[in-house]
């Protein structure tokens, strides 16, 4: 890893007030603030700990999250760090019974799914913070006290050197994890599920050349009755994740002594002979929790301080960064004047949804992966077996990785038009196309993440007069409105792209004249077959749905 | 069947056999087999799947 001495000079020594303070420096403190200072939105960072975390803790990052890089630009050193996973498979006992492939083609933008240690994630993401400016970053600065106000919040902090401090802040961010002082300082519980069955997680460094899979093993011979999961990562380092049975007290179980021979008696197995030496050791055990809701007045709650869903489907990070990428943008409007504070309960509507969402994926898989009950452990022995001669069943072994979901209802949705036969509904992820962009070939996906856009399907080099002059108007920073015509063929220019492939146009359902709206974070906001049923005032959309989004 | 209708009857039958018991599970789970097998067109093909079954039941 990097350094992070060269920070100093720039860490504010006591800020009074920010607009933005963000409790907690883990990846989704600090991806939030990259993104918020990506928008000009000054914050400050107050990480307990002294540093990036150790171990690889959260391992997998989906596609979208490294798109969600991509607007801040640290997708390159995370995709250049990180390795992509081909596919995957799953074992019972000695037999191989689910084989996937996750291709990632050279023309794609992102691979499926990325494997790279959490630590790696937070100083990319902190990198990001650093380059755009406007963030400051105090490490060993613990929040103790939150005392929320009409118009911000007060929050004391203590530094290393037993100092306490107060900051005054017009938003508090909660990203400071699982045992949130923030959520308890505002005496907020979290509701749900606790599932018994435990995983010891291990990171332990060796030589390999296996294939970049998800590989898990039910009841192996290396270690009859667990489960076993193993995930390559950068630098030589195997995680390597299994069960331990309910009787096993946690504090045992994660001593070298128990630990090592299962993991060297697994290695042998799989026929991983190079020498290897245990770096990290830690226990876990899955949890579908989350708070009703992600806003308080003034305080927004994100990643696992909002939310704790299972390992199993990766949904964890990956959601928490979805998070950010939600906030950032409308925590931007409403300190820019641009949206009323309505605007944050979107964020919460649709990211509580979305966590209902991966919660039930996640207990799913987690039914599978560690069976809460002799129902559920019966019915997967019997799947496991039956998985070798009847395919359909082999569905149940698949992990059910995370995928974008759907804001269906968000207030920001405008209504649809019905002319559309496919494509993406309002509140859907916009899908990706291969393109041809005035600097060469490029992705669709690359033109979000700053501003709304409004994708333009279009043979027609010259836009409507009808919108030509709105489109002049004034609006900045994530508020801004930005054309981009999608054109069939032709060349590209610095207002159009071209669907060589027809990818883009085939994706969205488009026709001549199709027009859709797309928000900062890359979901779909409104479409409209065409200039009749088009709004004739795209800026006038925005102000009504940007200031009063609480209507429906 | 498509995999979400299989999820489905993979949690319903999980659950049942938890309501029932551990010591209940097996006849449970042999009067649903039973049933499913006099539904099949012939007794060779049920046969085959107890066959099936007993064999998998050595994996």
């Amino acid at each position: 890893m990097e350094s992070r001495d060269g920070e100093a000079a720039i860490t504010l020594a006591e800020p009074r007030q920010v607009p933005v303070v963000i409790a907690g420096g883990g990846p989704v403190g600090l991806t939030l603030a990259a993104l918020l200072a990506h928008h000009g939105v000054p914050c400050l960072v107050l990480e307990a700990d002294a540093s990036w975390c150790e171990g690889s803790r959260a391992i997998c990052l989906s596609r979208r999250s490294q798109e969600i890089f991509g607007w801040v630009g640290a997708d390159r050193a995370l995709t250049a760090k990180g390795l992509s996973w081909v596919g995957g498979r799953s074992y019972f006992r000695g037999t191989e019974v689910l084989h996937f492939e996750m291709p990632s083609e050279p023309a794609e933008r992102f691979a499926p799914m990325v494997n790279i240690q959490q630590y790696y994630v937070e100083q990319y993401a902190h990198a990001a913070a650093l380059r755009a400016g406007g963030v400051a970053v105090r490490w060993s600065a613990r929040v103790c006290a939150v005392r929320p106000r009409t118009s911000g919040v007060e929050v004391e902090f203590q530094t290393a050197d037993g100092h306490t401090h107060r900051v005054w802040t017009d938003w508090l961010v909660a990203c400071d994890g699982g045992r949130s002082t923030v959520r308890e300082q505002l005496g907020l519980a979290f509701e749900g599920v606790q599932y018994e069955g435990r995983y010891v997680i291990v990171d332990i460094e060796q030589d390999t050349r296996r294939a970049v899979e998800r590989l898990a093993w039910f009841d192996p011979p290396s270690n009859p009755g667990s489960t076993i999961l193993m995930h390559r990562q950068p630098d030589n380092i195997w995680r390597i994740d299994y069960q331990v049975a309910s009787r096993d007290d946690p504090s045992e179980a994660v001593r070298p002594e128990n630990v090592l021979p299962r993991v060297q008696a697994h290695l042998d197995m799989i026929g991983e002979t190079a020498p290897w030496k245990p770096l990290w050791i830690s226990i876990y055990n899955a949890k579908c929790l989350t708070l009703q809701s992600y806003r308080q007045g003034r305080i927004l709650f994100a990643g696992d301080a909002a939310h704790l869903v299972p390992i199993f489907g990766v949904r964890g990070l990956n959601s928490g960064l979805d998070d950010a990428g939600n906030l950032a943008w409308k925590l931007a409007l409403v300190l820019e004047g641009h949206a009323g504070d309505a605007l944050l309960d979107s964020y919460s509507s649709e990211r509580v949804r979305a966590t209902r969402e991966n919660i039930a994926f996640g207990a799913k898989s987690t039914e599978f992966m560690a069976p809460p009950h002799h129902g559920f452990a019966l019915m997967r022995d019997a799947a496991l077996r039956l998985a070798l001669v009847a395919p359909g069943v082999r569905s149940l072994i698949n992990p059910r990785q995370t995928s974008p979901v759907e804001y269906a209802n968000s207030p920001l949705n405008q209504p649809d038009d019905r002319g559309f036969a496919g494509g993406a509904r309002p509140g859907m992820p916009a899908p990706e196309a291969t393109l041809l962009t005035a600097q060469g070939s490029g992705h669709l996906t690359s033109l979000f993440g700053t501003c709304f856009v409004v994708l333009y399907f279009s043979s027609n080099a010259t836009r409507p007069t009808q919108w030509h002059e709105r489109s002049t108007a004034a609006r900045g920073g994530a508020a801004a409105l930005r054309w981009v015509r999608v054109a069939a063929g032709g060349a590209p220019d610095d207002h159009s792209v071209v669907d060589e492939l027809g990818q883009a146009w085939q994706r969205y359902n488009a026709k001549e004249g199709t027009l859709y709206l797309i928000r900062p974070d890359g979901y779909v906001m409104g479409r409209w077959r065409g200039a009749a049923s088009a709004p004739k005032d795209f800026d006038a959309v925005l102000r009504c749905a940007l200031k009063d989004n609480s209507h429906e | 069947m498509n995999s979400n209708q299989i999820e489905l009857i993979y949690t319903a039958l999980a659950e049942c056999i938890a309501r029932v018991g551990e010591p209940k599970a097996p006849l449970l789970l042999a009067t649903l087999a039973f049933d499913l097998l006099i539904r099949q067109t012939d007794a060779d093909t049920a046969i085959e799947h107890i066959l099936q079954a007993e064999r998998l039941t050595h994996v």
